[in-house]
């Protein structure tokens, strides 16, 4: 498995995450439909053991970006919960800020958050400028701290007039802006963010995105972050770490994944007078055209010069470009194909 | 700690005024049997001139002075967290470095008071004009009944958090709400004063915290007990406020601990 060679260390050393051979099985009954086997059930409950997270280990340093990904049901949102307290474990352990998250301390509670896309912290029928308040008080926030904090918030979000209108009254987008503004009111270090930007339009989404990287970059915070749009994957974190069926599949560069799943590139061509120009002798000739009516080829990575010195000199190129195999092709290979060592 | 009561209140205190119509439903709703047994009660001891030697007059003020005691005593914590604990809500609030129940949903039963009694007060000046109680109070009881009333919410508010919590391990505590409250109606002296119950139900309900909570503080301010009663009583009181104290937290303990090992 791929690891960083050294995750950033934290003030006394050790990383501010630390996760061994952490696992979270549930119990869930398990009953077919109908009356008669509700009936059954009532008097013998079958239960059927659900392996959400099977010995996940990693570390993260001070201040990385790490973005959590697999497919729905991949165990990512269940190791969230353990690393933010909600969850006890099955086994293994977990050290986030040198305290073990599930015994709950007021410590631990205090220095980190947890946001979730589709969750509602804020109270629904006031305005958030409430909720702050209440959270100032809840985590002790001196006057002045929080006159910066939610200055630098209010700088990032422009929350404006959106924190004085009752919260039910906002659009989705204005009430993400000011879910995350109330979660980190309190500077956390460590911030679980589980898709942050889920149902946000793209602005939104690019919006949230750059807030995120300029509060990394201004407070040292470690983030580890899941979400479905690979742009916020690519435009946030160097590293990435899948799991699939609750066990980690790769942990590195989100760079160096690409290399090793799709180590090819695509080379999109238009050709002028050739309709039929036997592309496929230079490589695999993807299905369909682009808009343009560029042909697509999928080639070897280590062949791209001397494919493209080919197709020069022996095809009526008008325009060629060179472009790395779309992330969500790569990211779907990474969770289907078992990875070598 | 100050801080947050005082930003909570204000919260509270708002979303329950958005709530005002929801609030007096609920109300007229909770007036409909005390009213009840206070009429049935006055007409009985007017047509027999008495009931156990309480008159009419009696009647009338012992229902009024419940109508304010129970408003003050009673809690709603079931109505606030059930709905967090099924629908996984009560994870927002663990992730919050204060104890949940202890400040919002504390907070949440003392703002719902708040705007009860506010609401309860012209109707409890009408009710007092028709039915004319025979009531005689004293600065001294009145004094009294401050810490016998505070003891007694805090009985009935950890008791009635522990059952709420039951909705840690089941969707069925809505039932056993119901049951929980038909208990509490009988031995708190609801539907009638304790003193009119056969032998064997007034010692069940001596038994039980109920009556400690509703019928202590109620003949209290009547004025019905002697100095050697209102000590017994307080001691109950304290007796079983730590009792409360030791079953809330245990299960809370537990619950929060099944809460995160199924998926909160």
């Amino acid at each position: 498995m791929a690891r960083p060679a050294s995750p950033a260390f934290g003030a006394n050393g050790t990383p501010p995450i630390v996760v061994e051979e952490l696992s979270k099985t549930y119990k869930v009954t398990d009953r077919e439909g109908g009356f008669g086997a509700a009936v059954r059930s009532f008097f013998k409950r079958k239960f059927k053991d659900v392996r959400a997270v099977q010995r996940v280990s990693f570390q993260i340093g001070q201040g990385e970006i790490v973005g959590f990904l697999g497919p729905n049901g991949a165990g990512k949102t269940t190791t969230l919960k353990m690393l933010s307290g909600l969850l006890y474990p099955t086994s293994g352990s977990a050290q986030v800020l040198g305290y073990t998250p599930w015994e709950r301390q007021a410590g631990y509670l205090r220095s980190m958050t947890l946001v979730m896309g589709q969750r509602n912290r804020l109270a629904w029928d006031v305005p958030a400028a409430d909720s702050f308040l209440l959270n100032k008080a809840i985590y002790r926030i001196s006057d002045d701290e929080y006159k910066r904090s939610f200055q630098e918030l209010d700088d990032l979000l422009e929350l404006g007039p959106i924190i004085r209108k009752p919260v039910r009254n906002l659009s989705l987008g204005e009430r993400m802006k000011c879910e995350l503004a109330a979660s980190l009111l309190h500077r956390p270090s460590v911030l679980f963010l589980d898709e942050p930007t889920i149902g946000l339009d793209v602005g939104a989404q690019s919006r949230i995105r750059a807030f995120l990287k300029e509060y990394n970059r201004r407070n040292g915070a470690t983030i580890i972050l899941t979400s479905h749009y690979m742009a916020d994957v690519v435009a946030l974190c160097e590293r990435v770490i899948i799991i699939h069926h609750g066990e980690l599949r790769y942990d590195g560069g989100l760079s160096e994944l690409s290399r090793r799943i799709a180590p090819y590139k695509i080379i999109s061509v238009h050709l002028g007078g050739c309709d039929d120009c036997a592309l496929e002798s230079y490589g695999v000739v993807l299905p369909g055209e682009d808009e343009t009516g560029k042909k697509r080829l999928q080639v070897p990575a280590d062949q791209v010069p001397a494919i493209t010195a080919r197709l020069l000199a022996e095809q009526p190129v008008q325009d060629l470009t060179i472009e790395d195999p779309p992330i969500e092709d790569v990211i779907e290979r990474a969770f289907n194909e078992p990875l070598r060592n | 700690m100050f801080q947050i009561f005082r930003r909570l209140w204000a919260l509270n205190w708002a979303e329950q005024w958005q709530y005002r119509a929801n609030l007096l439903m609920y109300l007229l709703f909770w007036l409909v049997a005390p009213i009840v047994y206070l009429a049935v009660w006055t007409t009985v001891a007017r047509t027999q001139g008495s009931v156990n030697g309480l008159t009419a007059s009696d009647f009338a003020a012992y229902y009024m002075v419940l109508l304010v005691v129970d408003v003050l005593t009673s809690q709603i914590t079931i109505h606030v967290l059930a709905p967090e604990i099924q629908n996984g809500n009560l994870s927002n609030r663990l992730l919050l470095p204060v104890h949940p129940v202890l400040t919002q949903v504390l907070v949440n039963n003392i703002a719902f008071k708040a705007l009860n009694l506010i609401a309860l007060a012209p109707i409890w000046l009408a009710l007092y004009l028709l039915f004319r109680p025979a009531l005689n109070l004293s600065v001294l009881y009145l004094a009294l009944a401050v810490p016998a009333l505070v003891l007694a919410f805090g009985i009935l508010f950890l008791l009635g958090a522990a059952l709420t919590l039951v909705a840690f391990w089941t969707t069925r505590v809505w039932a056993l709400w119901n049951f929980y409250s038909a208990v509490f109606m009988l031995f708190a002296g609801h539907f009638v004063p304790l003193a009119l119950l056969p032998p064997l139900l007034q010692t069940i309900a001596k038994a039980l915290p109920f009556s400690y909570t509703l019928y202590f503080p109620i003949q209290l301010i009547l004025g019905k007990l002697a100095p050697q009663e209102v000590a017994i009583n307080f001691g109950m009181q304290i007796v079983w406020l730590a009792l409360a104290c030791v079953i809330f937290r245990v299960t809370w303990r537990a619950g929060v601990r099944q809460f995160s090992a199924v998926g909160a």
